[in-house]
């Protein structure tokens, strides 16, 4: 925002997305000075589809199999970080357009019910409120779906919100908080400097007593590059989303299928927005994500297919964005081998755990003990 | 004279056969065609679908842009508001991948038919290249050339512009040119792949081996209180009425704007029976620049004589010219849109039907721009990088004419002689001397044009739009319905750059795609950050350029 950088600050968060923004918030609620450094090139924050993600993702299963115990590790989290959101609506006194709607996996087949059955068994272990609906069942409350759809796994913890309003009240609540933003800066090293550090960025150096990487897949070479070297295997994840023009309330769940990557839900301007992980592609790494031809048929094909009115509906813009992933889970908390550093990156769903993530490492620099056990998602995991 | 009715909600309207849409329900005095958010109407704005202001619902499919549907049989026609519910569907198709798509591998495929690009693809052709044409109208011909849609004693015969354009179609057709009129072209992927969507509802990838793009211009915002009202409309849309359907966009009509095509315009429309209100030019009279116009007269003097003949029929017709004036503002009032014009320190009201707005063209580059093309910022728009013969940054693609900056009808039609012959000769076919001297005639027309144009544009020149003068309440995104409070609110909260103005406010997220408020927008950043606009400074270009039915990406049962 201010064009000269300040060239000492207690805190230095590195990346301004959902996470980034909210730890200098709540860093800054409680009287901290801190500055938002972000490149500003639209990565999962300003491009997600605003899915309230609670259920294991299939795609997430099918795709890293060799993730799903870390998933499960994390998938008590999701249920509080939905819940998170809700507080900070009502906190930060602003319209997210939130719904508690619940969530819809579909499924083609009895072979795909079935795998929807042994998944809920094992989420209702792990807390979530799930069930699994027959299509009698499923058209009670969900009278829009194809012919081909036999059933469903139905989670009541799931929901929508229009991360673009959310996005609007969390900046204006960090700001009015005295944080200072710095967009359209990037960082490019980290060196240790006395006690704190000195972040070199594109305008100039400043230093710091604490900096947090909140940076998403960014955070890897960030992390690479410091004394001694920390490693955080975040990886750039290009996907691809569609949004149609508005109708009337059609869609109210959060849907989504058991073996096809589709995410479908209508925002409250009447627009339905179609994603579910489709790839979009990076020319040059870091550059920006742009879309691929195959990804909007396919995508797009399968919406109707599942719901077929919307066949009519137009899409009128598409987009690509950068998610973050990991090991199947968040990287949360202090890096032991660096006093002052810290790391925020929220896992899967990473907007859905975005708030709670922020907050939980934001507890941890403030000296309290944060509501959750983050050990299992620490840092010094990959070491 | 052959035609059908169209049933506008309950109302019979007698339609010509071949006009749109959008024509016949103007005739019939109906203005109001989309219903918005706010639950405001809007009507036909653009009249070359690029605004999406005219939408319909046809025979109970919703999202149709009247402007551009054809009326070949009865239609039964609705306004199409805002969230309306959606027809029911039970067949559903099945996820499509896009190995199902139709595939046509042109030589050489050419986007837009207008001057430019059939100029193009009849030069390639001579050189052996095989080339396919591409324009989303029914007819080719572009925006210069628009042939007459209908036929009957009360339509009034084509005249030399329209029979220069058939003559040029017939010649592209008869050197052996495909044109496929009706294929809306709205992706664009690098390296050289295109998805088009036919008006029947086709979906196609074009992988051509060479591209020569010549997309033509559409009309800029010209952002005053009212503009986007009923009965507000570019002065291209006027004339596409005027010039495809012989119909008149209403019957007192005020011309306001700057540049020549609103005096064409104003003499058509007058000898067509329209009481012609006022034409309202933002520049001074042309004997303010007598070198100018002396220079204009050595480069092109049957252009000069071309206008100076609608000016004759205007002044013989009583339309009054008002110089160094602007329009101001737009109320509807019970018995019309009442103008307010400002001028010389002071303003006035004048009451029409119909406000035709021709203050200049906008590129439309968003195919060159999602291929990767550079292009520079002129001050005014966006210039695509290119060499003489067309030649883009990017290897392969050729563009011309008023896409990549502007320079009108016959620059875009020289420049495309060349282009077509250097894409032919960058596809290793011989440009022989016959080609070759046509090549140099055509270097020769364009190098007079551009001076031509040059001298034109000293004769019209104009202030530019006060960007900080529009007052807060006016509307900067027509398709969202946001206005430039709005806009001034996210700059001043900090943001600063037009994508995240467009995420805090909605500008620009509408069917349009930003057409009209991006380039408000940059100017507004601009003043706000000091920071010129330049390739990046607007949104992204993301497909689809126009936007696509879902239903059409699944394939035909
Ligand atoms: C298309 C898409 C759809 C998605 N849909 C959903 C969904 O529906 N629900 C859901 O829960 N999650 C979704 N996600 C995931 C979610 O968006 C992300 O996980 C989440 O936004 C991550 O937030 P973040 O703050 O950690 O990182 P980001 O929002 O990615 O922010 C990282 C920031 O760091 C900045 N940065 C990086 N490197 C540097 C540097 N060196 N210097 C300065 N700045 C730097 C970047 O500019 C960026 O702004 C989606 C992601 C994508 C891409
Ligand atoms: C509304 C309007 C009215 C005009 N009226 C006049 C006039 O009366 N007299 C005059 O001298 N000049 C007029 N001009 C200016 C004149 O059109 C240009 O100077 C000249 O036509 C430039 O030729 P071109 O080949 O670059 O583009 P155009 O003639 O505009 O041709 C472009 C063609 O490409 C097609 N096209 C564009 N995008 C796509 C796509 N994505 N997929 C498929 N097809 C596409 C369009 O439908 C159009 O037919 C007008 C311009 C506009 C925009
Ligand atoms: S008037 Fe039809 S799209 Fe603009």
């Amino acid at each position: 925002m201010s064009d000269a950088l300040p060239t000492a600050i207690g805190t230095v968060v590195i990346g301004g997305g959902v996470v980034g923004a909210c730890v200098a918030g709540f860093l800054a609620d409680e009287g901290q000075d801190v500055l938002v450094v972000d490149e500003g090139r639209g990565a999962g924050s300003s491009a997600n589809a605003g899915s309230l993600h609670v259920q294991m993702q299939s795609r997430f299963m099918r795709l890293y199999p060799e993730n799903v115990p870390n998933m499960e590790l994390q998938l008590p989290l999701y249920p509080k970080a939905v819940a998170f959101w809700r507080e900070l609506a009502s906190s930060l006194n602003a319209e997210f357009d939130l719904k508690m709607t619940g969530g819809l996996m579909v499924a083609e087949s009895q072979d795909q019910l079935d795998f929807l059955g042994v998944k809920a068994k094992r989420e209702r272990q792990l807390g979530l409120d799930v069930e699994i609906l027959d299509r009698a069942q499923l058209d009670a409350i969900a009278p829009y779906f194809g012919p081909s759809i036999v059933g469903a796994e139905l989670c009541a913890n799931e929901g929508k919100l229009n991360p673009l309003l959310c996005n609007a009240a969390i900046r204006s609540w960090i700001l009015a908080r005295g944080v200072v933003l710095a967009e359209g800066v990037s960082v490019a090293r980290i060196a240790r400097s006395g006690t704190g550090f000195a972040v070199s960025t594109t305008r100039g150096t400043v230093t710091a007593g604490r900096v947090v990487l909140a940076a998403g897949s960014g955070t890897r070479l960030l992390a690479a590059g410091l004394d001694p070297p920390i490693s955080i295997p975040a990886v750039a994840e290009p996907l691809h989303m569609n949004i149609t023009e508005a109708t009337a309330p059609l869609i109210g769940h959060l849907v989504q299928h058991a073996d096809r990557m589709i995410t479908l839900k209508q925002f409250g301007t009447g627009q339905i927005v179609i994603g579910g992980g489709w790839p979009a592609r990076q020319d040059v790494p870091g550059g920006h994500a742009e879309v691929e031809l195959a990804s909007l048929i396919a995508n797009a094909s399968l919406a109707q297919h599942i719901v077929p009115s919307i066949g009519n509906l137009r899409i009128i813009r598409t987009w690509a964005g950068l998610n973050t992933s990991v090991d199947g889970m968040g990287v949360l908390g202090a890096v032991p081998a660096i006093p002052g550093l810290f790391v925020a990156i929220p896992g899967d769903a990473g907007y859905t755990l975005g708030p709670l993530s922020a907050r939980l490492v934001a507890d941890v620099m403030l000296g309290r003990k944060p509501g959750e056990d983050i050990s299992p998602f620490g840092p010094e995991r990959f070491e | 004279m052959s035609g059908f009715v169209i049933n506008f909600e309950g109302e019979q309207v007698p339609a010509r056969a071949g006009e749109s849409v959008a024509a016949a329900l103007t005739a019939h005095g109906i203005r109001g065609f989309r219903v918005t958010r706010s639950t405001a109407e809007r009507g036909i704005f653009c009249g070359m679908g690029v605004c999406q202001d005219c939408l319909v619902e046809v025979d109970g499919v919703p999202g149709k842009r009247a402007c551009m549907t054809v009326v070949d049989r009865p239609l039964s026609i609705r306004r199409q508001r805002n969230g309306a519910a959606l027809p029911p569907v039970s067949d559903a198709l099945p996820p499509a991948t896009i190995d199902e798509l139709a595939v046509e591998r042109p030589e050489l495929l050419v986007i837009g038919a207008g001057p430019g690009g059939l100029s193009a693809a009849i030069a390639a052709r001579k050189a052996g290249a095989e080339v396919v044409v591409l324009d989303e109208r029914r007819s080719p011909g572009g925006q210069y050339f628009k042939p007459v849609a209908v036929e009957g004693a009360d339509v009034a015969p084509p005249d030399a512009q329209h029979r220069e354009g058939l003559a040029l179609v017939a010649q592209a057709r008869a050197a052996g040119v495909v044109i496929r009129s009706g294929v809306s072209v709205w992706g664009a992927f690098r390296p050289l792949e295109f998805a088009a969507t036919t008006d029947t509802g086709e979906t196609r990838r074009y992988l051509p081996r060479a591209v020569v793009v010549a997309t033509g211009a559409y009309e800029r915002a010209w952002p005053v209180p009212g503009w986007e009202l009923p009965g507000v409309m570019t002065t291209g849309a006027a004339q596409t009425l005027w010039r495809t359907a012989r119909r008149l966009p209403g019957r007192r009509v005020l011309i306001a704007g700057n540049g020549p095509l609103n005096l064409q315009l104003a003499a058509e429309l007058r000898s067509g029976g329209a009481e012609v209100v006022a034409v309202v030019e933002a520049a001074g009279p042309a004997t303010r620049a007598p070198a100018a116009v002396a220079a204009m007269a050595l480069a092109s003097p049957g252009l000069v004589a071309q206008g100076l003949a609608y000016q004759w029929r205007c002044l013989t017709g009583g339309v009054p010219m008002l110089h160094d004036t602007v329009v101001s503002a737009v109320e509807q009032r019970p018995s019309g849109l009442a103008v307010t014009l400002a001028g010389g320190g002071a303003t006035r009201v004048l009451e029409a039907d119909v406000l035709c707005l021709g203050y200049g063209f906008e590129p439309s580059n968003e195919l060159l721009r999602a291929l990767g093309c550079r292009h520079e910022h002129d001050g005014t728009r966006l210039v695509t990088d290119r060499g003489s013969d067309g030649q883009t940054s990017v290897a392969g693609v050729y563009a011309l004419g008023d896409c990549t900056g502007l320079g009108g009808a016959r620059v875009a039609a020289a420049d495309g002689t060349l282009a077509g012959l250097a894409a032919a000769a960058g596809l290793s076919h011989a440009v022989g001397p016959e080609l070759a001297r046509l090549g140099r005639q055509a270097a020769s027309v364009a190098q007079r044009h551009r001076r031509f144009q040059q001298a034109l544009w000293a004769v019209y020149r104009a202030p530019a739009l006060a960007i900080a003068q529009v007052p807060d309440d006016t509307m900067i995104c027509r398709c969202e319905e946001v206005r430039f409070g709005a806009a001034r609110a996210a700059l001043a909260e900090g943001l600063n750059d037009a994508g995240s103005v467009k995420r805090a406010t909605r500008i620009g997220m509408g069917p349009c795609q930003g057409r009209y408020c991006r380039p408000l927008l940059e100017a507004l950043i601009q003043e706000a950050t000091g920071k010129a606009p330049d390739e990046t400074s607007g949104f992204a270009p993301r497909p689809p350029f126009r936007p696509v039915t879902i239903r059409d990406l699944a394939g035909k049962p």
